[in-house]
């Protein structure tokens, strides 16, 4: 089906057949979606995908879309350097 | 060279005099103005393709063209993850596209 | 420490630095982009008395205003993490850490794809990506393209890039997936394009709008779709494919009814060296979230918000948000936001004294007439379900204690 040819998550190249198996078989949360797949783990930080996920989630069987946003946010939001992190500047 | 430019445009005016620069990427000169980002003064010379996915070696280019998405990412004179599209042109910029890491 | 870091140097940023300014404070404003103005820079529309809308000449008004009151603005900056002090914040950046006493979150709006098989090619991108290339950048994204997702942004982006010497072959609906949401569907889009019809240049079109039914409209939709400045607007056609080697170079489409069922045997490629997809817009928070802000699930406002008040204010003290990451609307509304925030950070810090209640409610009416003007709403209800955000926001929280 065309959906293994449709990706979600770009950095990753983690596609919707893939996603939804992965929902319909735990009955998972955004979060475990993340685990299990590695979709929302790429250097874009899950930025590009995570609306996709959050929707799919709550259309294919995981909890619905609550107050809490559903996959977190860590810092650092941006990929930085050891370098950077320890004090050195440009 | 510069297919891409909007020279004249109804309502913005016309292009003001750009000072031209030399970049390199993937070691072919290209002509930018100053004022570009990396990925608009690519895109004028009509490259599209910026890196290969890293797994999968799938071409890519600009996505989000804000800083958002990282698939522009390349590397410039050594640096890593630079995002195309946040990065002003400097002359004799040497950008180099991302190395597709070939699956053992 | 400073009085006031702003993260985000659009029209909600500025604005706010203007206003925090203008009371006495010390600003800094810090951007990721390569220049101030945000989302700003890129918008360019026809108002209705004819004159253009011009963001690039707006931005640099607020810019200026905003460096001949002292305010410092950096851009190339990215702020990666954020941590909470006694007396204020610390803004770790990819330049310097900055120590401030407040802190606003400008940040604005990401967009949120449909994805479509082949949209990874390079060539394919957001609509907001086309819409800075081609008027930020002076670069056309490509020839000839093909709009995926028939919406406000698309219609006048489509416009922009056509004035930028780029032809677009068509905008028309994605492939119904699991992902396409209503944006697959005629009937739906029809009624989204009827509320938007006081804009159309076409005297029908705006005739039309107010007597046609989203049912009779998406039934009656002619099969080579409306065209809006020589665009045709196909709700009847469908993406399926984007295809290519190495980049983009064509689109495969298919007619689909009324209902948005595709119709077998009507395939065709048609060729094209850009595709923009065009979804929604959703507030970007990351930074709210990592500050420790609460968070509420508004779809009218495009997703999760930060949890804040009709002052700007969030939970956390000295935090405060301002412009899309509050929710998606126009850069006027955005605007009278910052204005708003900044009125509000300068009580808080004891700079506004003076007739301060005043007009900070000024401020607040400033952002409701602001939105009432507007000519575009993304979505219905928005008024209302900022209101009802507002009340939580209450319920939830004691009343923050404005001076120390």
């Amino acid at each position: 089906m065309s959906e293994s040819q449709i990706i979600v998550c770009r950095c990753e190249e983690i596609t919707l057949k893939e996603i939804k198996e992965t929902i319909e078989h735990f009955k998972c949360s955004s979060r475990e979606v993340k685990l299990r797949t590695r979709a929302g783990m790429g250097p874009c930080g899950g930025r590009t995908c995570r609306s996709m996920i959050d929707q799919l989630v709550a259309e294919l069987g995981g909890p619905q879309i609550t107050n809490e946003v559903p996959l977190s946010f860590r810092p650092p939001v941006r990929p930085v350097s050891f370098g950077l992190l320890g004090g050195e500047t440009t | 060279m510069n297919l891409m430019r909007v020279y004249h445009h109804p309502i913005l005016g016309n292009l003001k005099k750009q000072k031209k620069v030399k970049i390199y990427f993937d070691n072919q000169q290209y002509e930018a103005f100053e004022g570009d980002t990396i990925a608009s003064a690519l895109l004028a010379s009509g490259v599209r393709v910026l890196r290969l996915h890293e797994d999968n070696g799938t071409p890519r280019g600009i996505y989000c063209n804000i800083g958002h998405c990282f698939e522009c990412r390349v590397r410039v004179n050594g640096k890593n993850t630079v995002r195309a599209c946040l990065t002003p042109v400097e002359n004799d910029m040497r950008i180099e596209s991302g190395i597709f890491l070939h699956k053992t | 420490m400073i009085d006031l870091v702003i993260v985000g140097a659009g029209p909600a940023g500025l604005g706010a630095a203007i206003s925090a300014a203008e009371n006495g404070l010390e600003v800094c404003v810090l951007d990721e982009f390569v220049r101030p103005g945000g989302r700003l820079l890129g918008q360019l529309h026809e108002e209705p008395d004819g004159k253009w809308a011009n963001g690039i000449e707006e931005a640099k008004k607020l810019y200026e205003r905003a460096i001949q009151l002292g305010v410092k603005i950096q851009c190339g900056i990215s702020v990666y993490d954020l941590m909470k002090l006694d007396n204020g914040w610390c803004v770790y950046t990819t330049d310097k850490t900055i120590k401030s006493k407040c802190l606003l979150l400008a940040t604005g709006a990401s967009e949120t794809p449909i994805p479509i098989s082949g949209w990874t090619l390079p060539g394919v991108m957001s609509i907001g990506a086309a819409q800075v290339m081609g008027n930020v950048h002076r670069v056309k994204p490509g020839e000839k393209g093909i709009i995926i997702g028939v919406n406000v942004l698309s219609v006048a982006i489509a416009r922009e890039l056509q004035l930028c010497g780029v032809h677009i072959e068509s905008i028309l609906l994605p492939k119904p997936s699991l992902l396409s949401g209503h944006a697959a569907n005629p009937e739906k889009m029809m009624e989204s394009l009827l509320r938007l019809s006081h804009l159309a240049p076409s005297p029908f079109i705006r005739f039309a709008g107010k007597w046609v039914s989203p049912k009779l409209g998406a039934r009656l939709y002619p099969k080579n779709g409306f065209k809006m400045w020589d665009i045709p607007i196909q709700l009847r056609k469908t993406a399926l494919e984007i295809v290519g080697d190495k980049q983009v170079e064509g689109v495969r489409i298919a007619e689909v009814s009324s209902t948005g069922e595709i119709i077998s045997g009507t395939e065709k490629v048609i060729s094209v060296d850009f595709v923009c997809i065009a979804g929604g817009l959703t507030p970007m928070s990351e930074l709210a979230a990592i500050a420790g802000c609460s968070f509420c699930y508004v779809p009218e406002l495009g997703g999760h918000v930060p949890l804040h008040n009709e002052y700007m204010q969030t939970n956390l003290t000295g935090l405060y948000v301002a412009g899309n990451i509050t929710g998606i609307e126009s850069a006027k509304v955005a605007r009278a936001q910052g204005t708003l925030a900044g009125l509000t950070i300068a009580r808080e810090l004891n700079a506004l004294v003076d007739r301060a209640d005043e007009k900070i409610n000024a401020a607040v009416e400033g952002v409701i007439e602001a939105r009432r003007k507007a000519l575009i709403q993304f979505q219905p209800g928005v008024e209302e379900a900022r209101t009802k955000l507002y009340h939580k926001f209450h319920e939830t929280y004691e009343e923050i204690i404005l001076t120390s």
